[in-house]
């Protein structure tokens, strides 16, 4: 197995200054796409608010999101700040949540602009558009136009959401579902890109086995998208109708006659939360899948080894989406559905363990003997890791239906999602960033500010969420006997001013990061190497830079990962260095 | 080791390229190279519409099921559930779909003997038929009206009012696409008029076995 690493690594001594070492020279087009020669330069407008080139969309998808993350991230600063001091007045910030019906809306709308906006967007639209034509060797997405309409739409559902959020509770439901319907749309056209571009756009040579993980993800998570956001803007357009026709598909009295009067009193629409939850339950793996497919390629490229074990993790990644989809139910035990289901639920979201542990095990696999190079992205993956380990860990006792959620407060499930879902992504996303900043820009981001960066985030939101879990345990250790109640209860409210406090810092440190980020944007180090992190992968192929505009696309040789050979300089052979340019150095 | 080639297999890849002289055969015989030839020179595949339109009809699909699947858990569980009685211009509508999917077909046989003009005649006369379709559909919902069963007069009304609009939408988008094969200049196109046809054909069969599917599902679930 290491003969070929070995005899890789000899090869990149002798012929690399041939191949892909003279790539000092090459300019990044990471502007637009409309550099061929003998056009005329485009204005403005059409440059890059209406471009169909797919990296002026995927950096467009990156900039609403990072938009997105700190409005959102302002909102949860908000609610928590009033949460621990209820008559604290923050300038601006608490005009938002200044009305009590505003303030119930907040979560909704932080929810709703991280999830959507952020969590879905980011890893999948903006990072996979830019980059997983790049990484097939396509020189376009399948359908480019369509590819712009569905950026303009989800702004449209930006300004939609937050306009809501600043209208009469009433109107502003209604232009919120509008919102998310549009959303929906512009998803499913998107995800119909990524799947037809992964099907029928890759380059000479890039068969199956050899895609990157990260283009499997990206693949996968279309697939998905095209079954759930469907599923979704169904339940979407029933819920409008009722509000706006007066229908009643989602009835709050007769649909729940007979079921419990605990429940009936409870007035959950149990339709709604059927069809919304066979969507959110599998939009949880939607914004997972890229991260996991992004993690598994940075530590790859970062451990100078292989993808441990790389067809059962691709085997593991279908697994996450095929399961994702069936545990719809898990999240209803309570909604008094036939009692048969939740015990199918909860055997279907405990066996999403095996992928994830698949996954788990082939992160370490690959780790294992490594020599890491510990820079700021890889960090974050490794953070990924530690976060998802211990988010999935409180996860698996949400999955056993012993633990009703009478017996837990919600404090424990906002916990344990915002560790394994809405941390751990981001986590994924600025590993990402961090990585792939040199081919977006052509400069470095700072690494001692990353890594500060990092650090700060890392310890803060373990300072946040894990205290939330306790929180959240709370009311069941008040069910033993003897426990003392109201100990514990003037136990709560420190915790909460120690969560709010670790909250502030996370959200403090996040600003470390936006200076980096745009101080990097127009002062970072410039890239003096086209492949600054020795990746195999297209996107840093010189050849493919130099022919963007040539006739003859890439051909792929090799698989994605081929790393080894830790005696020598260079490590690596990029996938489309042909076998005969390696036998000749051979 | 997955994605790590044994040396025999880059020695076999190096003599293939040999005999291959360059660019033809994708290095190891892939599963799905040979489409992409020729990418880069000039046109796309355009395979990528066929792709496309099966992807997105599993996607409409489920965007259907779902509905479905809601009627009939409304259904089932509700206690103000009053069946409505199905305008009877429905099975009209029903033949005149059924119909345009015919002569859609014959269109298309046409088109392939490369009788153009009768090509034309024909497409015309399915999109005609397509836009009777629709007439009929909004007959179907002025005959409702006139009962005096509305959007919120009942769940199952609700229920067929959105069926039939949701499936009206997706017909426009139909009508599009035939309007589109018979004004759009292919000479100068990306696709030929013979894909097109056919890329709307599947989507036009599948609308019409669609709207059987929601019609049987009515008339015997209600």
């Amino acid at each position: 197995m290491y003969s070929i690493n070995a005899f890789s690594g000899k090869l990149l001594v002798s012929e690399a200054a041939g191949v892909w070492a003279k790539q000092a020279m090459v300019t990044y087009d990471s502007d637009s796409g409309t550099n061929q020669p003998g056009k005329s330069r485009p204005g403005f407008a059409r440059r890059s608010l209406f471009s169909t080139h797919h990296k002026t969309i995927g950096l467009q998808y990156l900039w609403l999101a990072l938009f997105s993350v700190f409005l959102g991230m302002a909102m949860s600063l908000v609610m928590r700040i009033h949460l621990v001091w209820p008559g604290a007045h923050i300038p601006f910030l608490s005009a938002l949540g200044g009305s009590a019906e505003r303030f119930a809306t907040l979560p909704l709308l932080h929810g709703s602009l991280m999830i959507f906006f952020v969590l879905t967007a980011a890893p999948q639209a903006g990072l996979g558009n830019y980059l997983l034509p790049l990484q097939i060797g396509a020189r376009e997405m399948a359908f480019p136009t369509l590819n712009l309409f569905c950026f303009w739409a989800t702004v449209a559902s930006l300004v939609g959401m937050t306009a809501g959020f600043l209208l009469v509770p009433q109107k502003g439901i209604t232009l919120w579902i509008v919102s998310v319907s549009i959303f929906c749309g512009a998803s499913l056209c998107s995800a119909l890109n990524f799947t037809v571009t992964t099907i029928d756009l890759r380059a000479q040579g890039m068969t199956l086995p050899r895609l990157p993980v990260t283009v499997w993800a990206w693949f996968l998570n279309g697939i998905l998208g095209m079954l759930i956001f469907s599923i979704l803007l169904a339940a979407c357009l029933c819920a409008l109708s009722d509000r706006v026709f007066a229908t009643t598909f989602f009835p709050a009295a007769s649909f729940l006659a007979s079921q419990p009067a605990a429940l009936a009193a409870d007035s959950s629409l149990v339709l709604w939360q059927r069809l919304f939850w066979f969507f959110a339950q599998a939009e949880v793996y939607v914004a997972m899948l890229p991260c996991f497919g992004i993690v598994t390629h940075l530590l790859a490229t970062f451990s100078r080894k292989p993808v441990w074990k790389e067809r059962l993790v691709v085997l593991a990644l279908c697994g996450v989406g095929l399961v994702g989809f069936c545990v719809w139910g898990q999240h209803m035990f309570s909604s008094g559905m036939n009692p048969f289901s939740p015990l199918v639920f909860s055997v279907l979201a405990s066996s999403l363990g095996l992928p994830a542990t698949i996954l788990v095990l082939s992160w370490f696999g690959t780790l294992r003997n490594a020599r890491l190079r510990l820079n700021t992205s890889m960090l974050f993956a490794l953070g990924f890791i530690s976060l998802f380990l211990a988010g999935g860990l409180s996860g698996v006792f949400l999955a056993g239906r012993g633990f009703k959620s009478t017996s837990v407060r919600e404090d424990f499930v906002i916990g344990h999602f915002h560790l394994v879902m809405g941390v751990a992504a981001t986590f994924a996303i600025l590993g990402a960033l961090f990585f792939w900043f040199p081919r977006l820009f052509g400069r470095h981001m700072n690494e001692p500010l990353g890594k500060l960066h990092f650090w700060l985030t890392f310890v803060g939101v373990y300072f946040a969420f894990m205290p939330m879990h306790w929180l959240g345990l709370v009311p069941h250790t008040g069910r033993i006997p003897g426990a003392n109640l109201t100990t514990l209860a003037s136990l709560l409210e420190p915790i909460r001013a120690f969560i709010t406090a670790a909250i502030l810092i996370t959200v403090l440190a996040q600003g470390v990061f936006l200076f980096n980020f745009l101080w990097s944007l127009a002062r970072g180090e410039r890239v003096g190497d086209c492949n600054p992190w020795r990746a195999t992968t297209l996107e840093w192929s010189t050849a493919l830079l130099r022919d963007d505009s040539g006739a003859r696309g890439p051909v792929v040789y090799r698989g994605a990962y081929e790393f080894g050979g830790l005696e020598v300089a260079e490590d690596f052979v990029p996938q489309d260095v042909a076998p005969d340019q390696v036998a000749k150095a051979h | 080791m997955p994605g790590v080639p044994t040396v025999q297999e880059i020695e076999f890849v190096i003599e293939e390229r040999r005999d291959g002289g360059g660019g033809g055969r994708p290095p190891d015989g892939g599963d799905d190279g040979d489409n992409n030839r020729g990418r880069r020179s000039g046109k796309p595949s355009p395979k990528r519409y066929y792709t496309g339109i099966a992807i997105g009809l599993v996607s409409i699909l489920m965007f259907f099921m779902a509905l479905a699947s809601a009627y009939l858990v409304r259904k089932s569980g509700s206690k103000d559930w009053v069946p409505i009685h199905l305008p009877g211009v429905l099975w009209f509508n029903t033949l005149v779909l059924i119909a345009s999917s015919f002569t859609m077909e014959q269109a298309r046989q046409l088109l392939a003997q490369t009788f153009l003009s009768s090509f034309r005649k024909l497409w015309i006369a399915t999109t005609a038929l397509g836009i009777l379709f629709l007439a009929g559909q909004l007959v179907a919902w002025r005959q409702l009206v006139a009962q005096g069963i509305y959007m919120a007069s009942n769940p199952s009304s609700s229920f067929f009012y959105i069926f039939t609009g949701a499936h009206g939408v997706h017909l426009l988008g139909g009508i599009a696409a035939l309007l589109f094969v018979s004004l759009h200049n292919f000479d100068k196109s990306q696709i030929s008029i013979s894909i097109a046809a056919e890329i709307t054909s599947y989507y036009w069969h599948f609308m019409d076995g669609l709207w059987i599917f929601l019609l049987a599902l009515l008339y015997l679930g209600k």
